[in-house]
């Protein structure tokens, strides 16, 4: 069994190089890599990877072609997610590319390959149609909002639930990392949808609309 | 108060005697000075820049005012415009020429603090239209021209204070010697030799040896004169100069000035820009690279462990704990690192302005911790410098908020009008706020008046609180 298909779109050829033979470690199948935005339009276009990785800043500009180089993939790609991997995080860019939905959307820092494990599951699960936001555009769109919090009265609790959700875990791993029972972090997790208004449908796609509201409303 | 007379009074005398002295001295030293001015390498010197200046003169100031008025009768004349304007535009090029020669000559001159630097060298139009524009607008030409013509008395001045004190001084000096050539000449008959004076002093003839070696004490009493009839002429002519040749006009000078600012500004702007770069592209890229290496050793280290994998039974427990804790170690300090570049390189130069100050004050609105609203409307992107100034303003104005004003929200606001763009921070905390020297106000408001720009603050008691910077769009 072969993993997903990873291409890889970074400028600087040291993270280029050990990102790729990372991801291959962790049994992804690398098919390109390619150092600008243009290259990986035409990369996509050749390999039709499951899911890229798109370093945010890269030639000729160094601003923001990544991202653009991103939002066109989800527009004429729809099957291949984006992990969008940057040395900062700007919670416009996040509003951008999330602007088309959260399924298979990812926005990390790029210290978070140093662990190692948890990246890889994170882009496993971008992989898969998930979504995976770092914790600290999580925390700058949700955490430190409280005008947010207060239009949709959510408690400190359930803000803390809905950062983890943004983040892309499970309930389990939520009640885990919050250390209460999967049964206190489902009644919290039924308690935002409520609040957000959101109808009772697939739960996958609930959380993930649940997220959205969230970060639209910020 | 007895007591201390005995004290008081020798130090009095001594302090008179000292000063008695110290004019004896000075007395001392300007007598050598006007018994030697004569001989001086500096008066010789300025008889010869006085003389020297003379034909030099006299030709700058036919050039000038041939070229000047034949210039302007053919301009006024229409039909003779073109040449009217390129004898003007001579006139100008002339006048920076002599300048220039007349500069180095009295920066050659001992005894005189070198001049102040001429003025910029003439930066040429675009185009032949475009030249001849800039040469007539050319001010340090045109001054150059009034100093040559404004020489022309000088030079009058010159032939006087040179041939009039010089020629003649030495003249009288060695008169006797004149005096028995003509008598030998005349024969039998002495003859009665006129002398003229260097200031007018009736008809004086002389006669007999002693009224000749009267002339020749004449001439001593001259030649100690002359060096400073001479350098009272050389004062005029350096005053001259420095009106006209050297000390620009002060309006010009803080043209230039603002000119020097704008770019040092702008210079430093750029540099913050490439060093975020650099350190993002280089030394981040690196630690991430680092970051990344150290974490796949930390999971293969977790995996050998002795309760992990198969090599367990080859390496040493312990030795393997601390190397499990160093790559640990490491490890953290590398994210750690990560974190502090990251935050160092905000600072540097945040990112976001790259799509514009609109932007980037969104991105900082976002961060708030006290819930801020934006009101954007940049319709002209101000150059990086200005835009990074009211970014760093606006950061710190909203972490002033929360820190200190305990407001529930905060509003940024930013426009523009003609040329100059308007930043405002306004909260519905507690007021109170004052610009206080040495507060962080005041360093704002420093580092605002580096491009002209001005920090306005109106925060009653019970607010709200406004914080205006004005800025220009340019340094």
């Amino acid at each position: 069994m072969t993993g997903p298909r990873v291409v890889i779109a970074e400028d600087t050829a040291i993270l280029r190089e050990g990102l790729a033979q990372l991801l291959a470690d962790r049994g992804f199948e690398v098919r390109a890599t390619v150092g600008d935005g243009d290259a990986l339009l035409a990369a996509v276009a050749e390999h039709r990877p499951d899911v890229t990785v798109v370093d945010v800043r890269m030639p000729p500009t160094f601003t923001d072609e990544g991202l653009r180089a991103a939002i066109t993939l989800r527009r004429e790609y729809p099957g291949t997610a984006v992990l969008m991997f940057s040395q900062y995080v700007e919670t416009r860019y996040a509003a951008r590319l999330l602007a088309g939905g959260a399924a298979g959307v990812g926005y990390l820092l790029k210290d978070r390959v140093a662990d190692v494990a948890e990246f890889s599951s994170a882009l496993a699960r971008v992989a898969a149609g998930g979504t995976a936001l770092d914790p600290e555009v999580v925390s700058q769109m949700v955490g430190t909002s409280p005008r947010a919090a207060s239009v949709s009265g959510l408690t400190r609790r359930e803000r803390e639930v809905l950062s983890m959700m943004a983040e892309g875990r499970s309930n389990a791993a939520i009640a885990a990392g919050l250390v209460v029972s999967p049964g206190a972090v489902e009644k919290h997790v039924a308690s935002i949808f409520a609040k957000l208004g959101l109808p009772p449908s697939e739960s996958d796609n609930r959380r993930v609309l649940a997220v959205l509201h969230y970060l639209r409303s910020s | 108060m007895d007591l201390m007379y005995p004290a008081r009074h020798p130090a009095r005398d001594a302090r008179g005697a000292a000063a008695r002295a110290q004019d004896g001295v000075r007395v001392r030293a300007a007598a050598r000075a006007v018994l030697r001015a004569p001989l001086a390498r500096r008066s010789w010197a300025e008889a010869a820049y006085l003389t020297v200046g003379v034909p030099l003169t006299v030709a700058g100031f036919l050039l000038i005012l041939m070229t000047a008025v034949f210039g302007a009768v053919l301009c006024a004349s229409l039909t003779g415009v073109a040449a009217g304007l390129a004898l003007l535009t001579a006139t100008t090029v002339a006048g920076r020429g002599l300048a220039a020669v007349h500069r180095r000559l009295a920066a050659a001159l001992p005894g005189w603090p070198p001049p102040l630097p001429g003025p910029a060298p003439f930066v040429p139009g675009r185009g032949l239209l475009g030249r001849v524009d800039a040469r007539l607008r050319d001010g340090p030409g045109w001054r150059g021209a009034c100093y040559v013509l404004l020489r022309l008395p000088l030079a009058l001045a010159s032939l006087y204070a040179v041939a009039g004190f010089w020629v003649l001084g030495l003249y009288y000096l060695t008169y006797p010697v004149w005096w028995s050539i003509a008598q030998a000449a005349a024969g039998p008959r002495p003859a009665e030799s006129p002398v003229s004076t260097p200031l007018p002093a009736g008809g004086v003839r002389i006669a007999t040896w002693p009224g000749a070696l009267g002339i020749s004490l004449l001439g001593v009493v001259v030649l100690l004169a002359a060096p400073w009839a001479v350098r009272a002429v050389v004062l005029a002519d350096r005053w001259l100069i420095r009106r006209l040749l050297t000390g620009r006009p002060l309006s010009e000078r803080v043209r230039e000035l603002q000119a020097s600012r704008a770019q040092a500004v702008d210079d430093t702007a750029a540099l913050l820009r490439r060093v975020e770069r650099d350190l993002h592209d280089g030394a981040q890229a690196r630690l991430v690279a680092v970051a990344m290496q150290l974490g796949l050793a930390r999971e293969k280290l977790a995996a050998d462990g002795p309760d992990g994998g198969a090599s367990g039974g080859t390496a040493d427990p312990d030795r393997l704990d601390q190397a499990r804790e160093l790559v640990d170690a490491a490890h953290r300090g590398a994210k750690e690192a990560l974190t502090e570049l990251r935050d160092l390189a905000r600072g540097i130069h945040p990112p976001a302005l790259d799509h514009g100050l609109a932007e980037a004050l969104a991105t900082l609105a976002a961060r708030s911790a006290v819930p801020a609203t934006l009101t954007a409307d940049v319709p002209v992107r101000p150059t990086p410098a200005i835009e990074t100034i009211a970014y760093f303003c606006a950061a710190e104005l909203l972490a002033n908020v929360a820190k200190h004003s305990g407001a529930d929200r905060a509003a940024i606001g930013v426009t523009t009008d003609g040329a100059a763009l308007r930043l405002s921070v306004t909260d519905d905390g507690a007021g109170g706020a004052v610009l206080r020297p040495g507060g962080g106000l005041a360093g704002l408001a420093q580092r605002v008046a580096v491009v002209d720009g001005t920090l306005a603050v109106s925060s009653p008691d019970g607010g709200p609180t406004v914080v205006t910077v004005d800025l220009p769009l340019h340094a």
